[in-house]
């Protein structure tokens, strides 16, 4: 099959997601080679002794894994360009320096990479992420930072970076807080003249 | 005493009506007992409120029938099923707690999380934890915004830091109790007895924190809101007139859950562990994290770190 | 018994009088018992009917017992010279002194227990059976030494009473130890109360060493202040000769007293606003507001006016000695004192919160209706003591040593 004819059939499935994939994956012939498997992955050693952490896995949360499914037709194009997909292709992450193959495998798309093209699996995306943000990394290695869930005691489970960062986007948008304290019933609460009856934006002058 | 000329039958009879006349009495005063009267507890109840000994005064018993008595007093009042328990602490084990002021965005999640978890009144005014809104470059207190409502946050140019009871290890408010109703646990909590306290608020006096708070009223809880899951150090109902304050989620720490506050950050600001484990995340942070504390000079020796990174 | 017929004697003393007597002790009587309605109605509903909340715990409840204790430690003022320094005239009165000490610390007392959220747990405070945090707890050493005052203040007029009624000598040897531990007590009640407040590093206004000394200063200004007017009204309308002597040694006291309460005022006032750090901040909110809020600057400044009139009044000798500017001293400094050693002692050590929140009290109408209850009350016992102690002292209430057939 013709690559235009693949193309087509990719904007055909841009429209419908999910059943056009797999609709066009019976008619690709590019077959996939020989899959990695998690044992091509890796697991960053670096931090010996840190306590072993259990990752909340990611892959269940994502709505486009496995990304084969999509990109098994596609032909690979290594070239850094800007893109329109359907997906998040929108970097705003690293102000100009990452593009999309800074992190996914060129080659296996269901994977990460790492600085020495080391494939990752996306429930270990922390591996990535700590090749630039080493500090980081190291501090949720050691549980301090991220989310730890279920108890405080025994085995730890920790998320991911991704459960909370978008990494494509980053950045914790803001939102709006729960209420503000109440005061004893039958009182009343006074703004002093330094403050603002409800919001504060952080205009007024001290 | 003139001898009693009765015959022997006469004064059998005699004493037969009279141990039937006190058996009834005991009878009496048994189903009086279980009736409902002094606001909708029995009298036996309310008897064994008014004369409940202080917590480390009651023997095994003791403490479960109190239990039980508690459990019974929130049906009533409440219409709620609750079990409540005397979970003792683990060995080896001390609380520590440490926010990360870098991650706090004030969004009060935790305050939410708190007042739902530990069945605080919804009407009382009652919150054991309190977000300030902080300019930065600023950690005067006293500029500080407790009441911020803004469109978002964090806003432009502040931080934010909760405050709760720091569980001091040299704690003021153990010091002040005229009664010893509130006292530091062996993992470190510091508790309050709501059924000792007898509500002189010297402690709330003492507190550098502003961590204890009182029930001027009756706490209002939704029927379908009360978390039945209690501790009768912890998140049991309380009631009018005593003094309450964080407890570290007593009901859920002890059993190795994290605290509420903890479990409801969706940052993971929050840091909470055990102070005798080396490898527990509150001394990585102890040991590699620019910590401190809040009025460190007061000499309190709080169990409360906050840091930034 | 003859105890049992002093009781009685005395009870007796107490209720039978002039139809004014009967009238003030109506008046006293109608105040006390709306005073208890009101707190029937607290009981009822909890503390929440009143002004105070978690910023501000505390309020003109314990406002009016830090006071009264000041009243009460006061009596020591004629007990030293009456004892120590021989003086026959204050002897005279002293009794009459002791009376009021314990009027005001039964006050005292009242205004903890009001404030209480849980009274019904006061046996709670009971060494042995409840728990009592004692020596660690500066209010259970307050319980403590007030009730041992009580008792002192209660027991040792009791002695002297009872033999002057019995016509006997009271042995002096028996008595003079305890006189003289009451009169350590007294010194000592005022500061386990002004140590109350200033053990708390929380609280930066009240933590400074001179809260004591500030304490005993006022104490021996308002306390005389009430004496010397009480002694007037006793000596008006009752038999009972007060001489001028006492009022003029109390006045003295008070005089020497009152400039040293306000040396105290002034040196707290430099030390804070020299150098003015955030531990100002309440000083500087109750003397001059603080991010707009203000509500007991005006009363602060009115009662400093008021004590720098009476301590002018004091200090210039003619003044002083003049029966008129000496009671309007006394009205001026009583109020004045109770004014700053009451709400602009204890509110201001809650503004601003230790998180920096700065959040004001006003009393509602049960605090002040329950208080005014209170006071009722404390010149209610007063009353009823002195006129006993009048009757004795006068020698009009005596034990009839002959029990015979024929005798009224």
């Amino acid at each position: 099959m013709s690559a235009h004819r693949s193309k087509t059939l990719v904007v055909a499935a841009r429209r419908v997601h999910g059943i056009a994939c797999v609709v066009c994956l019976s008619f690709s012939p590019l077959l996939a080679e020989e899959s990695p498997t998690a044992a091509d992955t890796v697991r960053f050693e670096g931090y010996p002794n840190a306590p072993t952490v259990n990752v909340v896995p990611r892959k269940d949360e994502l709505f486009f894994y496995p990304c084969d499914q999509c990109h098994e037709s596609m032909e690979p194009n290594p070239e850094i360009r800007e893109l329109d997909t359907m997906h998040d292709s929108e970097i705003e992450h690293g102000r100009g320096r990452l593009w999309c193959l800074s992190c996914h495998d060129f080659e296996n798309r269901n994977y990460l990479r790492t600085f020495l093209n080391e494939l990752v699996d996306l429930d270990e995306a922390h591996v990535v992420c700590g090749g630039c943000h080493a500090n980081r990394h190291k501090d949720w290695a050691y549980g301090v930072h991220g989310k730890r869930v279920a108890d405080w005691q025994g085995d730890r489970t920790q998320y991911n970076c991704t459960h909370c960062h978008n990494a494509h986007s980053p950045a914790i948008s803001p939102r709006a807080p729960k209420e503000p304290p109440p005061v004893r019933a039958g009182l009343k609460l006074e703004r002093g003249k330094n403050h603002d009856a409800h919001s504060d934006n952080g205009t007024e002058q001290k | 005493m003139a001898k009693d000329s009765r015959s022997k039958e006469t004064q059998n009879k005699f004493d037969m009506a009279r141990r039937n006349f006190l058996r009834g009495i005991g009878v009496g005063a048994a189903v009086s007992m279980a009736q409902p009267a002094w606001g909708g507890q029995t009298f036996g109840d309310a008897f064994d409120d008014f004369f409940q000994k202080h917590y480390k005064k009651m023997t095994a018993d003791e403490m479960q029938e109190t239990l039980l008595r508690i459990e019974r007093k929130a049906k009533i009042r409440y219409d709620a099923d609750i079990s409540c328990s005397n979970t003792p602490p683990q060995e080896n084990v001390v609380f520590g707690y440490a926010i990360n002021i870098s991650r706090c965005q004030g969004y009060r999640d935790c305050v939410q999380a708190c007042v739902e978890e530990n069945n605080l009144g919804r009407d009382s005014q009652v919150q054991y934890i309190r977000v300030l809104q902080m300019d930065q470059g600023d950690s005067n207190l006293e500029h500080s915004d407790h009441y911020y409502d803004p469109e978002e946050v964090p806003v432009a140019g502040k931080y934010y830091l909760p405050v709760q009871c720091m569980q001091c290890d040299d704690p003021p408010c153990v010091k002040a109790c005229p009664v010893e109703a509130t006292w530091m646990e062996p993992d470190g909590i510091v508790v309050v007895d709501y059924d000792w306290c007898i509500g002189c608020r010297y402690c709330m006096t003492a507190c550098p924190y502003w961590a204890r708070h009182f029930n001027w009223t009756e706490p209002e809880i939704p029927t379908d809101e009360i978390n039945p899951d209690t501790h009768y150090l912890g998140n049991r109902p309380r009631p009018r007139g005593v003094v309450e304050k964080c407890h570290f989620c007593i009901q859920r720490t002890r059993k190795g859950r994290q605290p509420a506050c903890m479990e409801a950050c969706p940052t993971g600001a929050r840091i909470f562990g055990n102070l005798l484990d080396p490898d527990s995340e509150i001394r990585y942070v102890l040991e590699n994290k620019q910590v401190f504390r809040l009025k460190e000079d007061l000499g309190t020796e709080p169990k409360f770190w906050y840091f930034s990174d | 018994m003859a105890i049992l017929r002093f009781i009685l004697d005395g009870l007796r003393e107490m209720f039978r009088g002039s139809r004014n007597y009967w009238l003030w002790l109506m008046v006293l009587t109608v105040v006390v018992a709306y005073g208890a309605t009101r707190y029937a109605q607290q009981v009822m509903n909890g503390l929440v009917v009143t002004g105070m909340s978690d910023q501000v715990s505390w309020g003109f409840y314990i406002a009016n017992f830090a006071f009264l204790v000041g009243i009460a430690a006061a009596a020591v003022l004629l007990v030293i010279p009456a004892y120590i320094f021989h003086r026959k005239d204050i002897k005279e009165v002293v009794l009459v002194g002791e009376g009021m000490a314990v009027a005001a610390v039964t006050m005292a007392i009242l205004f903890v227990v009001v404030d209480l959220g849980r009274p019904d747990r006061l046996w709670h405070m009971i060494p042995f059976i409840g728990r009592f945090n004692w020596p660690m707890s500066l209010l259970a050493w307050d319980v403590l030494v007030l009730s041992g005052y009580l008792v002192l203040n209660l027991a040792i007029p009791f002695y002297l009473l009872y033999y002057r009624y019995r016509g006997k000598e009271a042995n002096f040897r028996l008595y003079f130890p305890f006189v003289v531990l009451a009169m350590f007590w007294a010194i000592s009640i005022h500061t386990v109360t002004a140590f109350l407040f200033s053990a708390n590093p929380a609280r930066p206004f009240w933590h400074t060493s001179l809260l004591g000394p500030r304490f005993i200063a006022s104490a021996f200004a308002s306390g005389p202040a009430l004496i010397i007017i009480t002694l007037q009204v006793i000596h008006k309308v009752t038999q009972y000769n007060v001489s001028k002597s006492v009022i003029d040694t109390l006045a003295l006291i008070m005089a020497i007293a009152m400039q040293i309460n306000l040396f105290f005022v002034g040196a707290e006032l430099f030390t804070d606003f020299y150098n003015e750090g955030a531990h100002a901040a309440s000083i500087h909110y109750l003397f001059l507001g603080l991010d707009g809020f203000n509500s007991l600057q005006p009363w602060i400044w009115f009662a400093l006016t008021l004590n720098v009139i009476a301590v002018v009044i004091l200090m210039i000798n003619p003044l002083r000695t003049n029966t008129l500017y000496l009671n309007i001293a006394c009205v001026l400094a009583f109020v004045g004192i109770w004014i700053e050693k009451g709400m602009g002692l204890v509110v201001p050590g809650f503004v601003p919160t230790p998180l920096g929140e700065i959040f004001e009290y006003v009393p509602t109408s049960v605090e002040l209706s329950v208080a005014a209850g209170i006071w009722a009350f404390g010149i209610l016992i007063f009353t009823l003591l002195a006129k006993a102690v009048i009757a004795i002292e006068r020698g009009e209430l005596r034990y009839p040593e002959k029990v015979s057939p024929y005798s009224l």
